[in-house]
Protein backbone atom coordinates (compact mmCIF):
# COMPACT_ATOMS: atom_id res chain seq x y z
CA UNK A 1 0.00 0.00 0.00
CA UNK A 2 1.11 3.29 -0.71
CA UNK A 3 2.50 5.77 2.02
CA UNK A 4 -1.04 7.95 3.38
CA UNK A 5 -1.45 11.41 2.64
CA UNK A 6 -0.22 12.50 6.29
CA UNK A 7 1.41 10.64 9.27
CA UNK A 8 2.15 11.08 12.41
CA UNK A 9 4.51 8.96 14.22
CA UNK A 10 4.99 8.49 18.43
CA UNK A 11 4.28 12.54 18.52
CA UNK A 12 4.99 14.14 22.18
CA UNK A 13 3.89 18.05 22.71
CA UNK A 14 4.64 19.85 25.95
CA UNK A 15 3.30 23.54 26.96
CA UNK A 16 6.83 24.33 29.53
CA UNK A 17 6.27 21.56 31.75
CA UNK A 18 2.80 20.38 30.90
CA UNK A 19 3.06 17.20 28.47
CA UNK A 20 -0.10 17.78 26.10
CA UNK A 21 0.26 15.03 23.68
CA UNK A 22 2.67 11.45 24.59
CA UNK A 23 3.35 9.49 21.72
CA UNK A 24 0.27 10.04 19.40
CA UNK A 25 0.26 8.42 15.67
CA UNK A 26 -1.97 8.51 13.19
CA UNK A 27 -2.59 8.07 9.75
CA UNK A 28 -4.24 9.82 6.92
CA UNK A 29 -5.47 8.68 3.74
CA UNK A 30 -5.32 10.82 0.57
CA UNK A 31 -9.03 11.60 -0.25
CA UNK A 32 -10.82 10.67 2.90
CA UNK A 33 -12.28 12.35 5.66
CA UNK A 34 -10.28 11.76 9.30
CA UNK A 35 -12.29 12.70 12.26
CA UNK A 36 -10.42 13.60 15.60
CA UNK A 37 -12.48 13.28 19.07
CA UNK A 38 -12.21 13.50 22.57
CA UNK A 39 -13.36 15.27 25.73
CA UNK A 40 -12.22 18.94 26.49
CA UNK A 41 -8.16 18.73 27.07
CA UNK A 42 -7.72 16.05 25.51
CA UNK A 43 -4.94 17.58 23.32
CA UNK A 44 -7.09 17.62 19.86
CA UNK A 45 -6.08 21.29 19.04
CA UNK A 46 -2.50 20.86 19.32
CA UNK A 47 -1.75 18.11 17.43
CA UNK A 48 -3.36 19.85 14.67
CA UNK A 49 -1.14 23.10 15.77
CA UNK A 50 1.79 20.64 16.19
CA UNK A 51 0.78 19.09 12.56
CA UNK A 52 0.30 22.64 11.26
CA UNK A 53 4.14 23.77 12.55
CA UNK A 54 2.27 26.03 14.70
CA UNK A 55 3.68 24.34 17.95
CA UNK A 56 6.97 22.59 17.93
CA UNK A 57 6.88 18.88 18.72
CA UNK A 58 9.58 17.74 21.76
CA UNK A 59 9.91 14.37 20.16
CA UNK A 60 8.27 12.39 17.30
CA UNK A 61 7.49 12.71 13.66
CA UNK A 62 4.99 14.44 11.25
CA UNK A 63 5.38 13.15 7.81
CA UNK A 64 3.72 14.73 4.27
CA UNK A 65 3.66 12.90 1.29
CA UNK A 66 6.19 10.26 2.87
CA UNK A 67 8.65 13.35 3.62
CA UNK A 68 9.27 14.43 7.34
CA UNK A 69 8.14 18.36 7.85
CA UNK A 70 8.15 18.11 11.75
CA UNK A 71 10.90 20.89 11.82
CA UNK A 72 9.49 23.23 9.08
CA UNK A 73 8.26 26.41 9.54
CA UNK A 74 4.23 26.81 8.60
CA UNK A 75 5.13 29.04 5.62
CA UNK A 76 6.09 25.68 4.03
CA UNK A 77 3.04 23.65 5.61
CA UNK A 78 0.97 26.01 3.87
CA UNK A 79 3.19 25.79 0.56
CA UNK A 80 2.78 21.93 0.45
CA UNK A 81 -0.71 21.90 0.77
CA UNK A 82 -1.22 21.67 4.64
CA UNK A 83 -3.82 23.99 6.00
CA UNK A 84 -5.23 24.73 9.46
CA UNK A 85 -8.78 26.41 9.72
CA UNK A 86 -7.92 27.35 13.87
CA UNK A 87 -10.74 26.84 16.51
CA UNK A 88 -12.71 29.87 16.56
CA UNK A 89 -12.22 30.62 12.98
CA UNK A 90 -9.82 33.68 13.71
CA UNK A 91 -10.84 35.48 10.83
CA UNK A 92 -9.69 39.20 10.23
CA UNK A 93 -12.84 40.67 11.70
CA UNK A 94 -12.07 44.30 10.31
CA UNK A 95 -11.11 43.07 6.69
CA UNK A 96 -13.65 42.36 3.87
CA UNK A 97 -15.09 38.89 2.83
CA UNK A 98 -12.55 38.97 -0.36
CA UNK A 99 -9.30 40.41 1.74
CA UNK A 100 -9.87 37.71 4.38
CA UNK A 101 -9.95 35.27 0.65
CA UNK A 102 -6.74 36.72 -0.65
CA UNK A 103 -4.72 36.64 2.37
CA UNK A 104 -5.56 32.81 2.03
CA UNK A 105 -3.77 32.53 -1.67
CA UNK A 106 -1.13 34.92 -0.13
CA UNK A 107 1.89 32.14 -1.47
CA UNK A 108 2.61 32.43 -4.70
CA UNK A 109 1.86 29.18 -5.89
CA UNK A 110 -1.48 29.86 -4.68
CA UNK A 111 -1.99 33.20 -5.99
CA UNK A 112 -1.38 31.08 -9.35
CA UNK A 113 -4.67 29.61 -9.04
CA UNK A 114 -6.27 32.21 -7.23
CA UNK A 115 -9.34 32.80 -9.55
CA UNK A 116 -9.87 29.00 -9.73
CA UNK A 117 -10.07 28.68 -5.89
CA UNK A 118 -12.06 31.57 -5.52
CA UNK A 119 -14.47 30.36 -8.16
CA UNK A 120 -14.37 27.01 -6.09
CA UNK A 121 -14.86 28.74 -2.81
CA UNK A 122 -17.79 30.58 -4.09
CA UNK A 123 -18.92 27.63 -5.43
CA UNK A 124 -18.84 25.73 -2.31
CA UNK A 125 -20.68 29.00 -0.11
CA UNK A 126 -22.76 31.30 -2.29
CA UNK A 127 -23.10 33.68 0.56
CA UNK A 128 -19.71 34.98 0.30
CA UNK A 129 -19.89 36.03 -3.02
CA UNK A 130 -23.03 38.33 -1.92
CA UNK A 131 -21.19 39.54 1.18
CA UNK A 132 -17.39 39.79 -0.65
CA UNK A 133 -16.96 43.14 0.10
CA UNK A 134 -18.54 43.44 3.66
CA UNK A 135 -16.66 42.94 6.78
CA UNK A 136 -15.95 39.78 8.06
CA UNK A 137 -16.85 40.81 11.39
CA UNK A 138 -19.86 41.49 10.39
CA UNK A 139 -20.88 37.99 9.15
CA UNK A 140 -22.83 35.47 11.38
CA UNK A 141 -21.65 32.56 12.89
CA UNK A 142 -22.51 29.66 10.15
CA UNK A 143 -21.19 32.39 7.67
CA UNK A 144 -17.76 33.19 9.34
CA UNK A 145 -17.20 29.31 9.76
CA UNK A 146 -17.98 29.24 5.74
CA UNK A 147 -15.32 32.11 5.59
CA UNK A 148 -12.98 30.13 7.39
CA UNK A 149 -13.11 27.37 5.57
CA UNK A 150 -12.95 28.69 2.74
CA UNK A 151 -9.90 30.95 3.23
CA UNK A 152 -8.38 27.78 4.01
CA UNK A 153 -9.47 26.30 0.56
CA UNK A 154 -7.74 29.28 -1.26
CA UNK A 155 -4.71 28.27 -0.23
CA UNK A 156 -5.08 25.06 -2.89
CA UNK A 157 -4.61 22.95 -0.08
CA UNK A 158 -4.18 18.43 -0.31
CA UNK A 159 -5.49 18.76 3.40
CA UNK A 160 -7.60 20.57 5.29
CA UNK A 161 -7.90 20.73 9.12
CA UNK A 162 -10.51 21.91 10.92
CA UNK A 163 -10.71 22.46 14.70
CA UNK A 164 -14.24 22.64 15.85
CA UNK A 165 -16.56 23.72 12.87
CA UNK A 166 -19.24 23.39 14.75
CA UNK A 167 -18.31 25.75 17.75
CA UNK A 168 -20.92 27.68 18.80
CA UNK A 169 -23.60 27.25 15.74
CA UNK A 170 -26.99 25.51 15.83
CA UNK A 171 -27.68 21.94 15.09
CA UNK A 172 -29.01 22.67 12.01
CA UNK A 173 -25.85 25.25 11.10
CA UNK A 174 -23.99 21.97 12.41
CA UNK A 175 -25.56 20.06 10.15
CA UNK A 176 -25.23 22.52 6.93
CA UNK A 177 -21.53 23.29 7.60
CA UNK A 178 -20.95 19.39 7.75
CA UNK A 179 -22.66 18.74 4.38
CA UNK A 180 -20.44 21.16 3.21
CA UNK A 181 -17.20 19.71 4.70
CA UNK A 182 -18.36 15.88 2.78
CA UNK A 183 -18.59 18.60 -0.69
CA UNK A 184 -15.08 19.47 -0.32
CA UNK A 185 -13.97 16.12 0.66
CA UNK A 186 -15.72 15.28 -2.58
CA UNK A 187 -14.19 17.51 -4.72
CA UNK A 188 -11.14 15.54 -3.66
CA UNK A 189 -9.55 17.54 -0.42
CA UNK A 190 -8.46 15.35 2.12
CA UNK A 191 -10.35 16.48 5.59
CA UNK A 192 -8.85 16.27 8.92
CA UNK A 193 -11.70 17.14 11.52
CA UNK A 194 -11.47 17.81 15.33
CA UNK A 195 -14.97 18.09 16.40
CA UNK A 196 -17.09 18.05 20.02
CA UNK A 197 -20.34 16.80 17.96
CA UNK A 198 -19.10 12.86 18.16
CA UNK A 199 -22.01 11.61 16.53
CA UNK A 200 -22.01 14.15 13.78
CA UNK A 201 -18.22 13.78 13.17
CA UNK A 202 -18.32 10.05 13.19
CA UNK A 203 -21.13 9.97 11.12
CA UNK A 204 -19.31 11.94 8.20
CA UNK A 205 -15.79 10.29 8.50
CA UNK A 206 -14.57 7.60 6.89
CA UNK A 207 -11.97 6.86 9.94
CA UNK A 208 -11.67 8.17 13.46
CA UNK A 209 -9.30 8.35 16.20
CA UNK A 210 -10.55 9.11 19.57
CA UNK A 211 -8.14 10.78 22.06
CA UNK A 212 -8.16 11.33 25.87
CA UNK A 213 -5.18 13.21 27.62
CA UNK A 214 -3.06 13.20 25.15
CA UNK A 215 -3.21 9.99 23.88
CA UNK A 216 -4.86 7.80 21.30
CA UNK A 217 -7.17 5.84 23.00
CA UNK A 218 -8.72 4.33 20.09
CA UNK A 219 -9.33 4.40 15.98
CA UNK A 220 -11.48 2.60 13.84
CA UNK A 221 -14.00 3.30 11.50
CA UNK A 222 -17.17 5.71 12.22
CA UNK A 223 -19.14 2.63 12.67
CA UNK A 224 -17.37 0.97 14.81
CA UNK A 225 -16.59 3.79 16.90
CA UNK A 226 -20.44 4.42 17.10
CA UNK A 227 -21.21 0.74 17.84
CA UNK A 228 -18.53 0.68 20.73
CA UNK A 229 -19.82 0.65 24.38
CA UNK A 230 -17.26 2.71 25.90
CA UNK A 231 -17.40 5.52 22.97
CA UNK A 232 -21.37 5.67 23.31
CA UNK A 233 -20.83 5.80 27.32
CA UNK A 234 -18.34 8.04 27.65
CA UNK A 235 -19.26 10.92 24.16
CA UNK A 236 -22.20 10.22 22.40
CA UNK A 237 -24.87 9.60 24.73
CA UNK A 238 -25.65 12.95 26.22
CA UNK A 239 -24.05 14.80 23.37
CA UNK A 240 -26.03 12.76 20.65
CA UNK A 241 -29.51 13.24 21.81
CA UNK A 242 -29.30 17.08 22.19
CA UNK A 243 -27.55 17.85 18.95
CA UNK A 244 -28.55 15.01 16.50
CA UNK B 1 -9.17 86.55 11.64
CA UNK B 2 -6.96 86.08 14.39
CA UNK B 3 -8.64 82.93 15.78
CA UNK B 4 -8.37 80.97 11.96
CA UNK B 5 -4.80 82.58 11.97
CA UNK B 6 -4.27 80.68 15.43
CA UNK B 7 -5.91 77.26 14.33
CA UNK B 8 -3.95 77.49 10.63
CA UNK B 9 -0.63 78.15 13.20
CA UNK B 10 -1.86 74.95 15.16
CA UNK B 11 -2.60 72.89 12.26
CA UNK B 12 0.72 73.37 11.12
CA UNK B 13 2.24 72.99 14.12
CA UNK B 14 0.15 69.72 14.73
CA UNK B 15 1.12 67.87 11.47
CA UNK B 16 4.50 66.89 13.18
CA UNK B 17 2.59 64.89 16.11
CA UNK B 18 0.45 63.83 13.33
CA UNK B 19 3.47 62.54 11.43
CA UNK B 20 4.96 60.78 14.58
CA UNK B 21 1.57 59.13 15.99
CA UNK B 22 0.76 57.51 12.26
CA UNK B 23 4.72 56.04 12.54
CA UNK B 24 3.42 55.45 16.56
CA UNK B 25 0.10 53.60 15.35
CA UNK B 26 2.17 51.32 12.95
CA UNK B 27 4.43 49.93 15.34
CA UNK B 28 1.44 49.67 17.86
CA UNK B 29 -0.55 47.57 15.15
CA UNK B 30 1.96 44.59 15.12
CA UNK B 31 4.26 45.04 18.09
CA UNK B 32 2.06 45.91 20.68
CA UNK B 33 4.04 48.42 22.56
CA UNK B 34 3.86 52.28 22.39
CA UNK B 35 7.18 52.55 20.75
CA UNK B 36 8.69 55.64 23.20
CA UNK B 37 12.27 55.77 21.29
CA UNK B 38 9.77 57.59 18.25
CA UNK B 39 10.62 61.01 19.53
CA UNK B 40 14.22 60.29 19.67
CA UNK B 41 14.55 58.45 16.42
CA UNK B 42 13.01 61.36 14.58
CA UNK B 43 15.52 63.55 16.53
CA UNK B 44 18.57 61.50 15.34
CA UNK B 45 17.05 62.19 11.53
CA UNK B 46 16.42 65.99 11.91
CA UNK B 47 20.26 65.60 13.38
CA UNK B 48 21.40 63.60 9.95
CA UNK B 49 19.39 66.32 7.78
CA UNK B 50 21.21 69.03 9.49
CA UNK B 51 24.16 67.13 8.62
CA UNK B 52 23.56 66.77 5.31
CA UNK B 53 23.09 70.30 5.02
CA UNK B 54 25.72 72.13 6.37
CA UNK B 55 28.49 69.33 5.23
CA UNK B 56 27.20 68.88 1.79
CA UNK B 57 24.50 71.84 1.41
CA UNK B 58 21.95 69.36 0.55
CA UNK B 59 18.51 71.04 0.31
CA UNK B 60 16.14 69.63 3.38
CA UNK B 61 13.66 68.29 0.81
CA UNK B 62 16.21 67.34 -1.35
CA UNK B 63 17.07 65.19 2.24
CA UNK B 64 13.77 63.64 2.38
CA UNK B 65 14.53 61.41 -0.78
CA UNK B 66 17.81 60.23 1.42
CA UNK B 67 16.56 60.48 4.91
CA UNK B 68 13.35 57.95 4.42
CA UNK B 69 14.93 55.24 2.50
CA UNK B 70 17.82 55.48 5.01
CA UNK B 71 15.43 55.37 8.18
CA UNK B 72 13.51 52.65 6.39
CA UNK B 73 16.60 50.58 6.95
CA UNK B 74 17.32 51.59 10.06
CA UNK B 75 13.80 50.48 10.76
CA UNK B 76 14.59 47.03 9.22
CA UNK B 77 18.03 47.51 11.26
CA UNK B 78 16.61 48.01 14.85
CA UNK B 79 14.12 45.30 14.02
CA UNK B 80 15.82 42.48 13.33
CA UNK B 81 19.02 42.92 15.48
CA UNK B 82 16.72 43.74 19.16
CA UNK B 83 12.72 43.73 18.55
CA UNK B 84 12.76 40.18 16.72
CA UNK B 85 12.89 38.27 19.57
CA UNK B 86 11.01 40.47 21.60
CA UNK B 87 7.97 41.20 19.69
CA UNK B 88 7.57 37.42 19.24
CA UNK B 89 7.31 37.08 23.15
CA UNK B 90 3.67 36.95 25.13
CA UNK B 91 5.10 39.83 27.39
CA UNK B 92 5.16 43.11 25.89
CA UNK B 93 7.36 44.64 28.43
CA UNK B 94 10.32 43.20 26.94
CA UNK B 95 9.42 45.51 23.75
CA UNK B 96 8.75 48.34 25.56
CA UNK B 97 11.86 48.03 27.72
CA UNK B 98 14.08 47.78 25.26
CA UNK B 99 12.40 50.62 23.32
CA UNK B 100 13.28 52.32 26.40
CA UNK B 101 16.73 51.41 26.61
CA UNK B 102 17.49 52.27 22.55
CA UNK B 103 15.84 55.63 23.48
CA UNK B 104 18.60 56.71 25.78
CA UNK B 105 21.12 55.03 23.41
CA UNK B 106 20.31 56.96 20.53
CA UNK B 107 19.93 60.21 22.90
CA UNK B 108 23.43 60.07 24.47
CA UNK B 109 24.79 58.37 21.34
CA UNK B 110 23.86 61.82 19.79
CA UNK B 111 25.25 63.94 22.54
CA UNK B 112 28.70 62.48 22.21
CA UNK B 113 28.57 62.96 18.50
CA UNK B 114 27.23 66.23 17.68
CA UNK B 115 27.37 67.67 21.33
CA UNK B 116 24.80 69.28 23.77
CA UNK B 117 24.04 72.77 21.88
CA UNK B 118 20.60 73.07 20.11
CA UNK B 119 20.48 72.85 16.73
CA UNK B 120 18.58 74.67 13.43
CA UNK B 121 18.96 74.57 10.09
CA UNK B 122 19.38 78.20 8.35
CA UNK B 123 17.37 78.23 5.41
CA UNK B 124 17.67 80.62 2.58
CA UNK B 125 13.79 80.64 2.07
CA UNK B 126 12.73 80.00 5.62
CA UNK B 127 11.02 83.79 6.10
CA UNK B 128 8.50 83.23 2.92
CA UNK B 129 4.86 83.44 3.71
CA UNK B 130 1.81 82.84 2.00
CA UNK B 131 -0.13 86.16 2.28
CA UNK B 132 -4.07 86.31 1.81
CA UNK B 133 -7.10 87.68 3.26
CA UNK B 134 -5.13 88.54 6.19
CA UNK B 135 -3.78 85.22 7.00
CA UNK B 136 -0.28 84.43 6.89
CA UNK B 137 1.29 80.98 6.24
CA UNK B 138 4.73 79.86 6.19
CA UNK B 139 6.15 78.09 3.26
CA UNK B 140 7.88 75.97 5.22
CA UNK B 141 4.78 74.90 8.14
CA UNK B 142 2.86 74.10 4.64
CA UNK B 143 5.34 71.98 2.72
CA UNK B 144 5.29 70.76 6.38
CA UNK B 145 1.76 69.89 6.42
CA UNK B 146 1.60 68.33 2.79
CA UNK B 147 4.09 65.89 3.69
CA UNK B 148 2.46 64.88 7.09
CA UNK B 149 -0.98 64.46 4.49
CA UNK B 150 1.09 62.61 2.11
CA UNK B 151 2.85 60.37 3.99
CA UNK B 152 -0.19 59.70 5.80
CA UNK B 153 -1.95 59.15 2.10
CA UNK B 154 0.85 56.75 1.39
CA UNK B 155 0.47 54.69 4.04
CA UNK B 156 -2.58 54.28 3.96
CA UNK B 157 -2.60 53.51 0.30
CA UNK B 158 0.02 50.57 0.99
CA UNK B 159 -2.30 49.36 3.96
CA UNK B 160 -4.93 49.03 1.79
CA UNK B 161 -4.46 48.38 -1.66
CA UNK B 162 -1.41 45.97 -1.60
CA UNK B 163 -0.84 42.18 -0.70
CA UNK B 164 1.58 42.96 2.30
CA UNK B 165 -0.06 46.15 3.64
CA UNK B 166 -2.81 44.00 3.74
CA UNK B 167 -1.29 41.36 5.52
CA UNK B 168 -0.20 43.97 7.93
CA UNK B 169 -3.38 44.78 8.88
CA UNK B 170 -4.09 41.13 9.59
CA UNK B 171 -1.08 40.80 11.45
CA UNK B 172 -2.05 43.70 13.21
CA UNK B 173 -5.51 41.87 14.15
CA UNK B 174 -4.48 38.15 14.89
CA UNK B 175 -0.72 37.32 14.56
CA UNK B 176 -1.15 33.39 14.66
CA UNK B 177 -3.75 33.50 12.25
CA UNK B 178 -1.54 35.26 9.72
CA UNK B 179 1.35 33.02 9.91
CA UNK B 180 -1.54 30.27 9.54
CA UNK B 181 -2.12 31.66 6.18
CA UNK B 182 1.64 30.55 5.15
CA UNK B 183 2.40 34.64 5.81
CA UNK B 184 5.62 35.03 7.14
CA UNK B 185 5.13 37.34 9.93
CA UNK B 186 8.08 38.10 11.32
CA UNK B 187 8.83 39.85 7.89
CA UNK B 188 5.62 41.65 8.28
CA UNK B 189 6.22 43.02 11.83
CA UNK B 190 9.42 44.59 10.54
CA UNK B 191 7.94 46.13 7.26
CA UNK B 192 5.34 47.93 9.74
CA UNK B 193 8.12 48.67 11.65
CA UNK B 194 10.33 49.67 9.05
CA UNK B 195 7.39 52.35 8.07
CA UNK B 196 6.67 53.59 11.41
CA UNK B 197 10.63 54.44 11.49
CA UNK B 198 10.28 55.39 7.58
CA UNK B 199 7.77 58.07 9.36
CA UNK B 200 9.88 59.60 11.64
CA UNK B 201 12.57 60.06 8.98
CA UNK B 202 9.89 61.93 7.47
CA UNK B 203 9.05 63.81 10.48
CA UNK B 204 13.15 64.20 11.19
CA UNK B 205 13.05 66.69 8.21
CA UNK B 206 10.54 67.97 9.29
CA UNK B 207 11.91 68.80 12.55
CA UNK B 208 15.39 70.27 11.27
CA UNK B 209 12.83 72.51 8.72
CA UNK B 210 10.80 74.42 11.31
CA UNK B 211 12.40 73.64 15.08
CA UNK B 212 15.38 74.19 17.03
CA UNK B 213 15.98 70.57 18.42
CA UNK B 214 18.95 69.37 20.91
CA UNK B 215 19.37 65.81 21.53
CA UNK B 216 16.85 65.50 24.68
CA UNK B 217 14.07 66.78 22.65
CA UNK B 218 12.74 63.63 21.40
CA UNK B 219 11.63 62.07 24.86
CA UNK B 220 9.15 65.28 25.32
CA UNK B 221 8.36 64.77 21.34
CA UNK B 222 7.38 61.32 21.68
CA UNK B 223 5.37 61.87 24.54
CA UNK B 224 3.23 64.41 22.36
CA UNK B 225 2.82 61.82 19.84
CA UNK B 226 1.51 59.58 22.18
CA UNK B 227 -1.12 62.13 23.50
CA UNK B 228 -2.02 62.55 19.63
CA UNK B 229 -2.55 58.80 19.24
CA UNK B 230 -4.85 59.04 22.27
CA UNK B 231 -7.24 61.75 20.66
CA UNK B 232 -6.96 60.01 17.46
CA UNK B 233 -7.34 56.36 17.80
CA UNK B 234 -5.28 53.36 17.78
CA UNK B 235 -5.17 51.35 14.38
CA UNK B 236 -6.01 53.93 11.92
CA UNK B 237 -3.45 56.47 10.11
CA UNK B 238 -5.79 58.90 9.47
CA UNK B 239 -6.70 58.82 13.27
CA UNK B 240 -3.34 59.31 14.32
CA UNK B 241 -2.36 62.42 12.00
CA UNK B 242 -5.98 63.78 12.83
CA UNK B 243 -5.38 63.57 16.07
CA UNK B 244 -2.23 65.25 15.97
CA UNK B 245 -3.54 68.01 14.05
CA UNK B 246 -6.05 69.03 17.08
CA UNK B 247 -3.58 68.47 19.47
CA UNK B 248 -1.55 71.29 17.61
CA UNK B 249 -5.01 73.35 17.49
CA UNK B 250 -5.35 72.69 21.47
CA UNK B 251 -1.82 74.14 21.85
CA UNK B 252 -1.67 77.28 19.57
CA UNK B 253 -5.31 78.23 21.06
CA UNK B 254 -3.42 77.62 24.82
CA UNK B 255 -0.46 79.64 23.87
CA UNK B 256 -2.68 82.39 22.42
CA UNK B 257 -5.87 82.79 24.90
CA UNK B 258 -4.31 81.44 27.94
CA UNK B 259 -0.68 81.82 28.02
CA UNK B 260 2.63 79.79 26.72
CA UNK B 261 3.20 78.14 30.09
CA UNK B 262 -0.14 76.84 30.17
CA UNK B 263 0.46 74.07 27.07
CA UNK B 264 1.94 71.18 28.27
CA UNK B 265 -0.99 71.23 31.24
CA UNK B 266 -3.54 71.96 28.83
CA UNK B 267 -2.36 69.14 26.29
CA UNK B 268 -1.80 66.58 29.10
CA UNK B 269 -4.82 67.36 30.66
CA UNK B 270 -6.79 66.63 27.60
CA UNK B 271 -4.72 63.50 27.33
CA UNK B 272 -5.95 62.19 30.21
CA UNK B 273 -9.46 63.62 30.03
CA UNK B 274 -9.53 61.24 26.29
CA UNK B 275 -8.23 58.51 28.25
CA UNK B 276 -11.17 58.78 31.15
CA UNK B 277 -13.83 59.32 28.73
CA UNK B 278 -13.18 58.45 25.11
CA UNK B 279 -10.50 55.57 25.09
CA UNK B 280 -10.83 54.25 21.58
CA UNK B 281 -10.01 58.19 20.58
CA UNK B 282 -12.24 60.10 18.44
CA UNK B 283 -11.68 58.26 15.43
CA UNK B 284 -10.52 54.71 16.96
CA UNK B 285 -11.86 51.34 16.11
CA UNK B 286 -14.02 50.22 18.11
CA UNK B 287 -13.31 46.89 19.82
CA UNK B 288 -9.29 48.03 20.04
CA UNK B 289 -10.09 48.56 23.64
CA UNK B 290 -12.14 46.53 24.76
CA UNK B 291 -14.55 46.55 27.87
CA UNK B 292 -13.98 44.04 30.76
N1 LIG C 1 -1.01 27.71 25.36
C1 LIG C 1 -1.04 26.74 26.28
N2 LIG C 1 -0.25 26.81 27.37
C2 LIG C 1 -0.25 25.84 28.30
N3 LIG C 1 -1.02 24.75 28.24
C3 LIG C 1 -1.84 24.61 27.18
C4 LIG C 1 -1.90 25.60 26.15
N4 LIG C 1 -2.79 25.20 25.24
C5 LIG C 1 -3.29 24.02 25.66
N5 LIG C 1 -2.71 23.66 26.83
C6 LIG C 1 -2.97 22.42 27.56
O1 LIG C 1 -2.74 21.33 26.71
C7 LIG C 1 -3.73 20.35 26.86
C8 LIG C 1 -4.39 20.07 25.53
O2 LIG C 1 -5.07 21.23 25.10
P1 LIG C 1 -5.82 21.31 23.72
O3 LIG C 1 -6.26 22.68 23.52
O4 LIG C 1 -4.97 20.70 22.67
O5 LIG C 1 -7.08 20.37 23.97
P2 LIG C 1 -8.36 20.14 23.08
O6 LIG C 1 -8.51 18.67 22.97
O7 LIG C 1 -8.30 20.90 21.84
O8 LIG C 1 -9.51 20.71 24.01
P3 LIG C 1 -10.86 21.45 23.63
O9 LIG C 1 -11.82 20.38 23.27
O10 LIG C 1 -11.25 22.12 24.90
O11 LIG C 1 -10.57 22.40 22.54
C9 LIG C 1 -4.70 20.88 27.91
O12 LIG C 1 -4.37 20.28 29.14
C10 LIG C 1 -4.43 22.35 27.96
O13 LIG C 1 -4.65 22.84 29.26
MG1 LIG D 1 -9.36 22.45 21.04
Amino acid sequence: MANPLLEVKDLSVSYGDVRALTGVSLEVEEGTIVALVGSNGAGKSTLLKAIAGLKQAGSGQVLFEGEDITAVSTKHHVDRGIVLVPEGRRLFQTLTVLENLRLGAYLPKARTTFEESLERVFGLFPVLKERANGKAGLLSGGEQQMLAIGRAVMAHPKVVMIDEASLGLSPILTRRIFELIVALNQQGTTVLLVEQNIHMALNVCHKAYVMKTGHIMMSGTGEELLANPDVRKAYVGERGSKLV
Amino acid sequence: MTFIQVVINGLLLGSMYGIAAAGLSLIFGTMRIIFLAQGTVIVFFAFVTYWLFVKAHIDPYICLLIVVPFAFLVGLGLFYALFRKAAALEDKNVSLLLAVGLMYLIENSILKVWSASPRGLDISYSGISLVGGGLRVSVLRLILLVLALVSAFVVYMFLKKTRLGTAVRAASEDMEATTLQGINSVWVCAISFAIGIGLAGVAGVGMATVYSFDYQFGFSFAIKALVALALGGLGNVFGALAGGLILGIIENLTAFYVSISWIEAVSYGVFILVLIFLPQGLFGRRGVVKKV
